[in-house]
């Protein structure tokens, strides 16, 4: 491994590995590190990704990771209405993430990035005030490694973050605890739509997923507030999967073949992601989406971007937080708009009680729920006032508000 | 065991993370305001000298694996 690398990217996830190419095919040398010795695993995620994002990077879905090709959704309401989406085509797939983030991290490589695994991070290091490297305990020794530009694409729980300022600990509010199990011997009713069950009940401030893996295998897990204290999110699993109409009929029969883990940040991307000599990505940078937590495409794309702004950066020798601002103001302009509807309807959502969103599950179709999530408006006021139900027209009103309806 | 020189307001409190309900999904130190708690290849560990007893990351572990003790 050369001693003075140009760029250093923590974390070789999605996201690290995406940057990673973005920055080698810009021309700059990467090394990508991370504090496990095993890439993808444990896996703590949903495993679902849209083919919009891994589009847009340039970066296709490793074929050995897919397990199954969705169409859409079907989303549950408290009440158990059920919406469903479905496109004519394929729109996304559910993954192995053990396999996806592996294969990822080794194109990254084989495009030319150097590795070092079994790199705990213990502090980065600046000159003049810009960071220019990180110190890592690797096969017991203290190592400083040098860099140009370091790039924290280390999770939620980023270290580089927390260490160059850009973020605070997360408040419980913003983020959301989840547990999943994957499942063997279910009995899905659909094999091509995710499943989501929405409910005070359920799954206070988050939801439930059941997630077609193929061979009649699912990733089936929760996320719930994390200022919930009444039962953890492993108890409201477990208590669905027992009690609940929807998990009766479809996973009586299924057998836990793993157990995850894992948390998420809902209250959108970090105020910045820059500073001198260094940057965020993937869940570092807050890149989740609030409502439906994915976040590998916001990584790969956002990642892709970050690392070619990075490359450009050092080719032109300014590494301030100036010139890497071009990476903020690229992803802003692609997904700004829709990280700040999509919080703002969050927070309607967290407000409006069980029965308000059973009715509106009665007047929206899967089309409209496309449209929210991705912050657009609707056409369902209409049919809301319709109803004559003060409660639906309120939640009308304030969807009003934020210009969705 | 209180460390004598900690300078953190003195609470008898400690987070305690139970190693086998663990999955290290890092939820408890996202949250923790002082980085007490510190990731390691296949564990986390509580710093006692930084943890100050709030028990925050209580609320948030998914599976209950953290609970306060006494120092």
């Amino acid at each position: 491994m050369s001693e003075k690398n140009c760029v250093i990217v923590v974390g070789a996830g999605p996201a690290g590995s995406s940057t990673a190419m973005g920055a080698l095919r810009a021309g700059a040398a990467v090394t990508i590190i991370d504090r496990k010795t095993n890439v993808g695993i444990p896996v703590q995620c949903g495993e679902a990704i849209g083919k919009t994002g891994p589009g847009l990077a340039e970066i296709s879905v490793p074929e050995e990771s897919i397990r199954a090709t969705v169409r859409g959704f079907r989303v549950y309401s408290p009440g158990q209405i059920a919406v469903d989406y479905a496109e004519k085509e394929p729109s996304g797939y559910i993954v192995d993430r053990r396999v996806f983030d592996k294969e990822l991290f080794a194109r990254a490589t084989e495009a030319g990035a150097d590795s070092l695994l079994g790199a705990r991070f213990l502090d980065i290091t600046r000159s003049k005030g810009v960071v220019n490297g990180v110190i890592v305990r690797h096969d017991g020794q203290r190592k400083t490694l040098e860099a140009k530009v370091v790039i924290g694409a280390d999770g939620v729980n980023s270290q580089i973050a927390r260490f160059t300022g850009l973020r605070k600990s997360y408040k419980p509010a913003d983020i959301d605890s989840c547990f999943a199990y994957e499942m063997a011997n279910c009995e899905l009713e659909v094999t091509d739509l995710m499943e989501f069950l929405l409910g005070n009940e359920v799954s206070p401030r988050g939801y439930i997923w059941i997630f077609p893996k193929g061979n009649g295998r699912a990733n089936v897990g929760i996320g719930i507030g994390g200022t919930i204290e009444t039962k953890t999110a492993k108890e409201y699993l477990d208590h669905f999967l027992k009690h609940h109409d929807v998990a009766k009929r479809q996973l009586s029969q299924a057998k836990v073949i793993e157990k995850r883990v894992g948390a998420l940040p809902v209250c959108g991307p970090n105020k910045t992601n820059v500073v001198d000599g260094a940057l965020l990505v993937g869940d570092a940078a807050g890149h989740v989406h609030p409502i439906t937590g994915g976040g590998m495409g916001y990584a790969m794309v956002c990642g892709n971007i970050a690392g070619r702004v990075t490359a450009e950066c050092i080719m032109k020798g300014q590494v301030s937080a100036k010139h890497l601002q071009q990476y903020e103001d690229e992803w802003r302009k692609i997904y700004g708009s829709e990280f700040e509807q999509s919080l703002k309807l969050r927070e309607l959502i967290l407000k409006t009680d069980d029965a308000t969103l059973d009715k509106l599950a009665g007047i929206v179709t899967g089309e409209s729920i496309v449209r929210m999530t991705a912050g657009k408006k609707v056409k369902i006021f209409m049919k809301a006032m319709a109803t004559g139900d003060k409660h639906l027209i309120a939640l009308m009103n304030e969807l009003r508000k934020l210009r969705m309806v | 065991m209180p460390p004598t020189t900690s300078t953190k307001k003195s609470t008898k409190k400690l987070a305690d993370i139970d190693g086998e309900l663990c999955g290290i999904c890092q939820a408890c130190a996202t949250v923790c305001p002082v980085n007490a708690i510190e990731v390691t290849e296949s564990y986390l560990i509580v710093i006692p000298e930084k943890c100050t007893g709030c028990g925050v990351c209580v609320k948030v572990c998914p599976v209950g694996a953290i609970t306060l003790i006494e120092r």
